[in-house]
């Protein structure tokens, strides 16, 4: 058991840091407990970002050489996101792409695909986005009514879909659609590639809870998309939306990196409020902020235990979903900790500094409690596939689609 | 990175699940309630070694790490065993100095007991119930070893071994112990929270078993998700306590400037995680987990004395703000 870097894993290390000191200048960086940049003020320098570390072997680590990736190991990937996070650079444009599309287009997609998609989704010059959820379908999925009907050569989307992060900087999506409702309702769904600057495509942005625009609503009217743009065959839409949800659970929840507020932040923002509170304020606040450590330690630790089992090339099981529930209640504890440590402060929504941190991140953690997996069905999925309990009853999983059975 | 057990440490884990299995259970805490003996005891633990886990090999010991001590304690947890090997793991870093001490530890000649509170008085200590030699910190920082009187109370958990001490005769091991002490009751709160996990993940397994069985309404209980959310927040914060118990106990040899940190962590956290759990686990057995005759009492029993002894969460919760603070998260 250790936790050093090996010789090797040292080296490349060092290798990371030269390169993002060398590229310093050409790299956007955020303030300490920033985590994003918002995509629509800052898209040239977010891509050219993405594209720089792209050029200096940082992004696309683990995949495939033939697809323009470095063909390296998890714990390569592993490094490389530690850096990223030291040196404050924002997370990617294209961590969608990344995380979720690129993989479902690896497992999935057909030799031309990978050859046009892969190395530009990897540079940003094409952004990707995630067209799943809909207005009627968030945690039940399967119950999506955005339709694809084969016309020729082509199929004809219509519908509608919501919450699509990105969609307003993107250049392609992966959308799940429905092409046969006469199939019960996960054995009628194909995935396809979208172009979403194609005529039809219509994004309207969305205004989200803490006042930003993050995610979109976008609207398929006769949206036509060739055959060849298809991933995996007609009706097998839901077998390659689980690549891309199983693939997100990791990408959110993973390898013993924090979500929200790193807790060092945490930590040093307590080293200097904490002297400014009366004796008993102190002491229920250093609960607070003990608490939070803990629960920040627990999640990154078991991060780094799952991680110890890919590196020996196991396979993401359904634990990964413990780490994004886990990490939640710890970027929680953290976010409220930060909050309470402002004093009076701690009612607007900056400090008269201006410093916004805290606010920020407690305002974005109710979102993450939602994204990629509800706190709920995470648990429905941890009950039933990692304790082995009986699912629920449910009546909709047989009968056709369109008969109702929604 | 290579944060798992080795080879050794699982077939360790796996000897010590035998054994245990074969010596101690929760029907033997139960009887322990009502006068019986504590399993295994003393003496079996000193036979298999288990006490000697951390003594050098010159006193007899296994020369172990704290790593391979947790593990075989996370077993006996399991069980409800007793004595704790807590007491063995601390009593074997305060005689480090005094290698006839370590041997009669390890062999099981001297019953020891480390105890906490003003000398020669104590307040309630772990295993000191039977124990024939104590340790303790007098008022000048001194490490002493005498023998004394043991007064048990009337015993919530009776495997703990729980009794006030007098002390009535003692002589200085070492002068000026005040960090020796600190480290030894740091390395004891590791290998409690070690058998914390074991009892709360037996006791999640326990109620997960019941929940898949059980029918209530035409379906069986697990599938409802009042039931299955909170097996499944218990679940996690077993998992989540296997890591920090790991982590601290490998840090207790390997990365000694974080033991502090990492044992209040994890002590604080298997607090309420083993609370977590037997609470849920008498709670979905409904009224076959309110008796005397069901197994599941025997955990919440050791879940509400655990959480206190060796320092509550709220302790351990304020160390680690501090030691966080004053810059041990580097
Ligand atoms: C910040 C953010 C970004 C997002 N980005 C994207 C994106 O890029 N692409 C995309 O496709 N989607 C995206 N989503 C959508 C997200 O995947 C859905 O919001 C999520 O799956 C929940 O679906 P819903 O909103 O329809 O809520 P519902 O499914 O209607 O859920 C409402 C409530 O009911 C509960 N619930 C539902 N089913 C069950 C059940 N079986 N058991 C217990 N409780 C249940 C839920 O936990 C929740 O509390 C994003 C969401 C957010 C908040």
């Amino acid at each position: 058991m250790d936790f050093d870097d090996t010789p090797e894993e040292a080296e490349y290390r060092a290798g990371v840091r030269r390169a993002l000191e060398e590229h310093a200048a050409e790299l956007l960086h955020v303030g300490a407990g920033e985590e994003t940049v918002d995509a629509a003020t800052a898209e040239a320098e977010l891509r050219r970002t993405q594209r720089v570390l792209y050029e200096a072997g940082l992004v696309g680590v683990t995949w495939p050489r033939e697809h323009g990736g470095r063909g390296g190991t998890l714990v390569q990937q592993a490094i490389v996101q530690q850096e990223l996070a030291r040196a404050r650079i924002p997370a990617l444009v294209n961590h969608i792409g990344l995380g979720m599309c690129g993989p479902t287009v690896i497992a999935h997609g057909s030799d031309d695909q990978r050859r046009r998609y892969l190395p530009r989704l990897l540079r940003a010059d094409d952004v990707w986005c995630q067209l799943f959820s809909e207005p009627a379908a968030g945690s039940d999925l399967a119950a999506l009514r955005t339709t694809a009907v084969r016309d020729g050569d082509d199929w004809v989307v219509n519908g509608q879909k919501v919450w699509t992060t990105l969609a307003h900087v993107a250049d392609h999506g992966i959308l799940l659609a429905r092409t046969d409702p006469q199939r019960p309702k996960h054995a009628g769904l194909t995935m396809f590639v979208v172009d979403m600057h194609a005529p039809g495509v219509t994004v309207r942005p969305l205004r989200q809870m803490i006042g930003s625009a993050g995610f979109n609503e976008v609207f398929f009217d006769d949206v036509r998309i060739p055959d060849s743009e298809r991933l995996g065959e007609p009706g097998e839409g839901w077998r390659v939306a689980l690549t891309t949800l199983m693939n997100e659970r990791v990408a959110i929840g993973g390898a013993g990196s924090d979500l929200g507020v790193p807790v060092e932040t945490l930590v040093a923002h307590a080293r200097q409020r904490l002297p400014q509170l009366d004796h008993d304020r102190q002491v229920l606040a250093r609960q607070a902020v003990g608490r939070a450590v803990v629960a920040s330690l627990a999640t990154r630790y078991t991060g780094y235990r799952r991680f110890t089992e890919l590196s020996r090339g196991g396979v993401p099981g359904p634990e990964a979903s413990a780490g994004k529930l886990a990490g939640t209640a710890a970027a929680k504890l953290v976010a409220d900790a930060g909050v309470r440590l402002l004093g009076d402060d701690a009612v607007y929504a900056a400090t008269a500094e201006g410093d916004e941190t805290w606010q920020r991140s407690q305002g974005f953690l109710p979102g993450l409690a939602i994204a990629g997996g509800t706190d709920q069905v995470l648990r429905n999925i941890l009950g039933e596939r990692v304790l082995g309990l009986p699912p629920e009853p449910r009546s909709d999983k047989s009968a056709p689609f369109a008969g109702g059975a929604r | 990175m290579n944060f798992d057990l080795g080879p050794d440490q699982r077939d360790a884990a796996a000897g010590a699940r035998d054994f245990y299995r074969g010596s101690a259970s929760p029907t033997a805490a139960r009887e322990a309630l009502e006068g019986g003996a504590v399993a295994p005891g003393r003496k079996a633990l000193a036979d298999i070694g288990f006490l000697g886990i951390t003594v050098p090999e010159s006193a007899g010991g296994a020369g172990g790490s704290l790593l391979d001590l947790a593990v075989v304690a996370e077993q006996g947890g399991a069980v409800l065993a007793g004595p704790s090997l807590a007491t063995a793991a601390r009593a074997a870093v305060l005689v480090a100095g005094a290698p006839h001490l370590a041997a009669q530890l390890a062999d099981g000649s001297a019953a020891v007991a480390v105890v906490d509170g003003p000398l020669p008085g104590s307040s309630p200590s772990v295993d000191a119930a039977g124990a024939t030699l104590f340790l303790g910190l007098d008022d000048d920082g001194a490490l002493v070893v005498g023998e004394g009187e043991a007064t048990p109370g009337r015993p919530l958990d009776a495997t703990r071994g729980l009794a006030s001490v007098r002390l009535t005769s003692r002589r200085v091991l070492a002068e000026d112990a005040g960090q020796l002490w600190a480290r030894a009751r740091q390395v004891a709160a590791v290998v409690l929270a070690a058998e914390d996990l074991g009892a709360a993940d037996a006791a999640v397994q326990m109620a997960v078993g019941y929940a898949q069985q059980r029918e209530a309404f035409g379906r069986r209980i697990g599938s409802y998700q009042a039931v299955k959310h909170m097996l499944v927040d218990a679940w996690v914060g077993v998992d989540q306590l296997r890591s920090l118990v790991w982590w601290a106990a490998w840090a207790a040899d390997a990365a000694p400037e974080e033991l502090p940190l990492a044992a209040s962590a994890a002590k604080a956290h298997a607090a309420e995680v083993l609370e977590r759990a037997a609470e849920a686990c008498v709670q979905v057995h409904g009224g076959i987990g309110f008796t005397w005759e069901h197994d599941a009492h025997l955990y919440w029993r050791r879940a509400k004395v655990d959480r206190l002894l060796l320092g509550d969460a709220a302790e351990h919760l304020d160390a680690v703000a501090r030691l966080a603070v004053a810059g041990a998260l580097g």
